[in-house]
């Protein structure tokens, strides 16, 4: 799913702890808001404009975080109002709604292992790219703002 | 642009594809749910009965007890329902009323049967009340208007008698959401046709509690807490039109006679 790539740019030690903090946002926005998935988005989204004038690394990095939290809100939010709809509404709990909670937690998960593991990486000053969001990301970011 | 095209279509199958693979584990029975819903139904059916008989007068006629069984059992039989998940209880008040609350319970009162002119009528309400146990409304509505933490405190016995008692007030003074109301007619016309039982009394029942004087309203519990009872009645005679094809008769006349005598002397 991620992969290094060898670059022959060097980022600052300043630059590798910004990129990697991008990160650890959206994993600390998990602790922090679990139930309501929409935290992880608004926590990498701040930091993406906090850094959106930042250098091309740090740029880069805060943008592949935040469109990986970005698909991530979707199978959440669906999760959240299909309990919500059980807990306060009409719907009852069925083998659908368990496989679905099985199958988020599954991508939940997977995400947040390369999540952990892209911000050690980054902090080396590693630039890792995953897939589908690093080419997405590469069409987003440009080198010059 | 193509590439990141294909990929996110990619990923979007491998999430419905997890889901698909996930779904083909029966999960409700791993995690017990329908035991463990049934269970806290009974409880919570057990908990009300229990306090309905306190505050309540009971009508243990026999006669009315097996009148009303046989009704029961042929709408049952019909509609492969199991007899043994609705237990019927008449009360002795005048309002014209009756509700369903968890555990497959179902109170009518005595002021309703004795506003019915035929067992056919009787047999409409009973329909009505018997879907909204069979399609779980109850305990939906239960959930909806009281919380899940407030049922599980019930039945822990950790809430004290006062919410039980607003519990089965709300239950019996009010209506489900007019989605489940419809639901529950739909149902009801469906079991009466199944068990050769004609529709258009449970529809003129209607018309005629929605017609009585307003100065009796305040006994009609039933209609009062019912949307639109016309609309309702149209809907009935509309859906239900031309069947049953052939309709029979599951109580005698004198045995229908006898019971409203029985409760009218009580």
């Amino acid at each position: 799913m991620n992969q290094t790539i060898s670059t022959t740019f060097t980022p600052s030690e300043h630059e590798a702890e910004k990129a990697s903090n991008s990160y650890l946002m959206s994993l600390i926005a998990v602790i922090a808001g679990l139930p309501l998935p929409i935290l992880n988005l608004i926590a990498t989204f701040a930091f993406y404009l906090g850094n959106r004038k930042g250098t091309y690394f740090v740029r880069w990095h805060c943008i592949q975080a935040l469109l990986s939290q970005a698909s991530l809100l979707i199978v959440n939010s669906v999760g959240f109002w299909w309990t919500i709809s059980i807990i306060l509404g009409s719907e009852s709990i069925s083998n659908d709604y368990i496989a679905y909670l099985f199958a988020a937690f599954i991508f939940n998960l997977i995400e947040f292992i390369a999540t952990i593991h892209t911000a050690i990486q980054t902090r080396k000053g590693k630039h890792i790219s995953w897939w589908l969001y690093g080419d997405l990301t590469d069409l987003i970011c440009k080198p010059t703002l | 642009m193509k590439k990141v095209f294909a990929q996110a279509l990619l990923l979007i199958a491998l999430f419905l594809a997890s889901w698909f693979a996930f779904q083909q584990i029966d999960w409700m029975k791993i995690f017990h749910v329908e035991q463990a819903t049934k269970k806290t139904e009974e409880k919570l059916g057990d908990l009300f009965w229990d306090l309905i008989q306190k505050t309540e007068k009971v009508n243990h006629n026999k006669f009315v007890e097996r009148s009303l069984d046989s009704l029961v059992s042929r709408i049952c039989t019909a509609n492969d329902i199991a007899r043994e998940n609705i237990k019927i209880h008449v009360i002795e008040k005048d309002d014209v009323n009756a509700f369903a609350f968890p555990g497959g319970h179902l109170i009518i009162y005595t002021g309703l049967i004795l506003s019915a002119e035929n067992e056919a009528e009787l047999c409409g309400v009973i329909c009505h009340e018997m879907a909204h146990i069979e399609r779980n409304h109850v305990m939906k509505k239960m959930v909806k208007e009281l919380g899940l933490s407030v049922l599980i405190s019930m039945t822990s016995g950790n809430s004290g008698s006062e919410l039980p008692r607003k519990a089965v007030s709300m239950l019996s003074s009010s209506a489900f959401d007019r989605k489940l109301e419809h639901e529950a007619d739909q149902f009801a016309v469906d079991y009466l046709i199944k068990a050769q039982i004609p529709t258009e009394p449970f529809a003129e029942f209607l018309y005629k509690l929605a017609e009585k004087d307003n100065a009796i309203n305040g006994y009609l519990s039933w209609i009062g807490t019912h949307p639109e009872p016309k609309e309702r009645a149209e809907f009935i005679l509309d859906y239900g039109k031309g069947k049953p094809e052939k309709a029979e008769s599951i109580l005698s006349k004198g045995n229908w006679d006898k019971i409203q005598d029985e409760l009218k002397n009580e």
